[in-house]
């Protein structure tokens, strides 16, 4: 129970000896060319298979599986609800029209400015992992880390050159607008079908993304501020992220103007930063980094949506006792050899070959570093965004 | 969850009747806040060690209260407060023995506990934790567990459980909840809890690499002076989110002086159409964390003065003791 609750912010622990440990984190800090237990680059994720629309009664899904075996299922229902204002701007609206009746009409535009924005809270993230209980840290911290910049991004179609063609108004939030006193209410439901080997982020985000890109709403056929009406033919309805048709050859059919966020992983191991790290690799890491990115609708280039730092569970290991101070090895031949270095990165004395817990935190150039290879034109984030959209949707 | 123990009031706030014909609308428009400080300038902090005798440590932490509520507290001109300042206490108890059906750890097992009291924030939180309130925790637990020197103490544990006696607000309490309805207060909810932590660590006298500090920037968009277009956006040190129209993005750090390093990073926000600081606006985010930091070295000065006071209690004890 303690081991659960201590690895609950991150995966569990694989139980690794310190010499694995060491032997690990030796091979993935080799200056320049990191070697992973895999065998892939450090940007190289791990091949997964992705299918969409597997769940006929959602209004999106997507599976996605990685090769190690862990696999999430993630459906998306939307329900209409009613818009309730809270008491606060209820009255604040009565009071200014009870003023504006008062004083003359003054410009009616201030009272349907509330209108147009949804709120964050109309997106209800739900994630089960089993082995945990749906109040422990992991799954609350984790739709957290998803839900954050899902609402938050609110990229806009800002009415650009090519009209409002694809555009989203207020992102997600204003999508979910129907009309003053109606929205949809998302509830995005993630289920881990595995035991989380590795940290689930990478893998849940991926599959959220996915979902998402599938959703579909029925078609409005009520205007304006009527009781919203449906058309009832599915095939008319509408995606829930728009799409337009695509000018490059290389994806057939539409694509997203606006995409849903992806949540990455990034851990650094000394000078080196690694993408979707496994269990073994998160293990040794120095510092792991969540960070949320999308496209940005207007200039066509990543931004950065969030960033959360994720307590290494390399600060639960047991280190290791280098054999110039071991009791049982004292006086051999082998404790001379061993001799103390400084590492540069981390300023400490270290032996080589003995496992040693990285203390303190992370220099922000590194984050830098870190945040600059997910956003730069050719990185990995395109790259992991441009290969979800070759899964075919719908 | 719900909390069926307990005969909870209920969930939703409630507000003394006003009179709508005893409001004009020019004055709901100018009761906002305003922030009289420099972007740079953080509010007042005091933050004394000590306070709880049966804890091994623990510390108090208050926020200066904002120009427009020691004004409203003069002057009253309405029941509901313009805004709040935080208020937290923290405890730390331990290093103590992990209970017998614990399996072994070599390190010190860090529990962090962050819990608001049913009055703390406008709206009533419950007895049970929820998910923000979890959420804080588990970045606080990330913040600590970086600087605490968790192998000198084997199979121990210590429990930090912070009890927040008035939040931040999210918002104006005047505006609609859509306006910019992300939970801002939490970040400074955060960056109080950081400072408030390290300095009851540092009274119970557990190892540390350094004295860890929270600090919160934003970037912020304000309405100009005449009320009229949004100005251009600004980086503002230490916000009060009820002072500001919307908040396009911000950043808690933890951050260490002495090493210069981070132990805990929480940003949020889409400020890709805002170049602050840089004229390249994919970096406007370092900006953003560069201001978090020089607001965490602020508080470390707070910090490291009341962990002074902390030691010099304890010497003035041990001295008391040999004579």
């Amino acid at each position: 129970m303690t081991a659960q609750r201590q690895a609950s912010s991150a995966s569990q622990i694989p139980h690794l000896s310190p010499a694995e440990l060491s032997y690990l984190y030796t091979s993935l800090s080799l200056p320049g060319t990191p070697i992973r237990p895999d065998g892939r680059s450090p940007t190289q994720f791990r091949p997964l298979s992705a299918e969409t629309d597997i769940l006929p009664g959602t209004n999106g899904s997507a599976r996605v599986g990685f090769a190690d075996g862990t696999q999430a299922i993630v459906g998306v229902k939307a329900e209409v609800e009613r818009t309730v204002l809270g008491v606060q701007a209820l009255s604040q609206a009565e009071q200014q029209e009870y003023a504006e009746g008062n004083e003359g009409a003054d410009g009616g535009a201030g009272a349907k400015q509330g209108s147009t924005s949804g709120q964050g809270s109309w997106v209800q993230m739900c994630i089960e992992i089993p082995g945990f209980r749906d109040d422990d840290a992991l799954p609350v911290f984790l739709s957290e880390m998803m839900r954050e910049p899902l609402v938050e991004s609110v990229s806009g179609g800002e009415k650009d050159g090519d009209g409002d063609e694809g555009g989203m108004v207020g992102g997600l939030k204003g999508r979910l607008v129907i009309n003053r006193r109606w929205h949809w209410r998302l509830y995005i439901d993630v289920l881990l079908l595995s035991q989380p080997l590795s940290y689930p982020l990478p893998l849940l985000s991926l599959t959220t993304h996915l979902a998402l890109l599938a959703t579909k709403l029925p078609k409005l056929k009520s205007k304006g501020e009527e009781d919203p009406f449906f058309d009832d033919d599915w095939n008319a309805a509408e995606y829930l992220y728009p799409r337009v048709r695509t000018t490059r050859a290389s994806i057939p059919g539409s694509i997203h103007k606006v995409r849903p966020p992806v949540t990455l992983l990034v851990i650094s191991v000394a000078e080196n930063i690694v993408f979707d790290p496994s269990r073994e690799e998160i293990a040794v890491a120095d510092t792991v980094l969540a960070i949320s990115i999308t496209y940005d609708t207007g200039s066509n280039c990543l931004k950065l949506l969030s960033i959360r730092t994720v307590d290494p569970p390399s600060r639960l290991t047991q280190p290791s006792v280098p054999n110039s101070e071991n009791v049982a090895t004292l006086g051999s031949t082998a404790a001379a050899e061993a001799s103390a270095i400084i590492n540069p990165s981390t300023g400490e004395e270290e032996v080589s070959g003995v496992w040693r817990p990285r203390r303190g935190g992370v220099k922000r150039a590194t984050i830098a570093r870190m945040v600059k290879m997910v956003l730069e034109k050719g990185g990995v984030g395109e790259e992991v965004l441009d290969g979800l959209e070759g899964v075919e949707v719908g | 969850m719900t909390d069926r123990r307990r005969i909870n009031g209920p969930s939703g706030g409630t507000r003394p009747p006003v009179f709508a014909s005893s409001i004009k609308s020019t004055t709901t428009a100018t009761e906002r806040p305003q922030r009289q400080r420099q972007p740079n300038e953080l509010r007042k902090i005091f933050l004394k060690t000590g306070l709880i005798p049966s804890a091994s440590g623990s510390s108090y932490l208050e926020f200066e209260h904002s120009a427009s509520l020691s004004a409203a507290r003069a002057l009253p001109k309405s029941l509901i407060p313009p805004s709040s300042s935080l208020k937290l206490a923290c405890t730390v108890h331990g290093p103590k023995p992990l209970p017998r059906s614990a399996t072994f750890s070599p390190n010190l097992v860090l529990t962090t506990h962050v819990k608001y009291a049913p009055f703390a924030a406008r709206k009533r939180k419950g007895h049970i934790r929820d998910a923000s309130e979890r959420d804080l925790g588990v970045h606080l637990e990330t913040a600590l567990r970086g600087v605490i020197v968790a192998e000198r103490w084997p199979k121990s544990g210590l429990d930090i459980t912070i009890t927040i006696l008035e939040a931040e607000d999210d918002r104006w309490w005047g505006d609609a909840p859509d306006s910019h309805d992300a939970a801002w207060g939490m970040m400074n909810v955060l960056a109080g809890c950081i400072t408030a932590a390290s300095a009851a660590i540092a009274d119970a006298r557990i190892d540390c690499l350094d004295l860890v500090a929270g600090g919160v920037a934003a970037v912020v968009v304000d309405e100009s002076v005449d009320g009229g277009e949004p100005s251009t956006p600004r980086l503002m040190l230490d916000t009060d989110p009820a002072e500001h129209r919307s908040l396009l993005s911000a950043c808690v750090v933890a951050y260490m002086p002495a090493r210069d390093e981070i132990t805990e990073l929480w940003l949020k926000g889409d400020n890709s159409k805002a170049s602050v600081g840089t004229d390249d606006k994919s970096l406007s985010y370092e900006t953003l964390i560069d201001g978090a930091v020089d607001a965490a070295r602020g508080a470390h000065s707070v910090l490291a003065e009341a962990v002074r006071e902390s030691a010099e209690r304890l010497a003035g004890l041990e001295t008391g003791y040999s004579t």
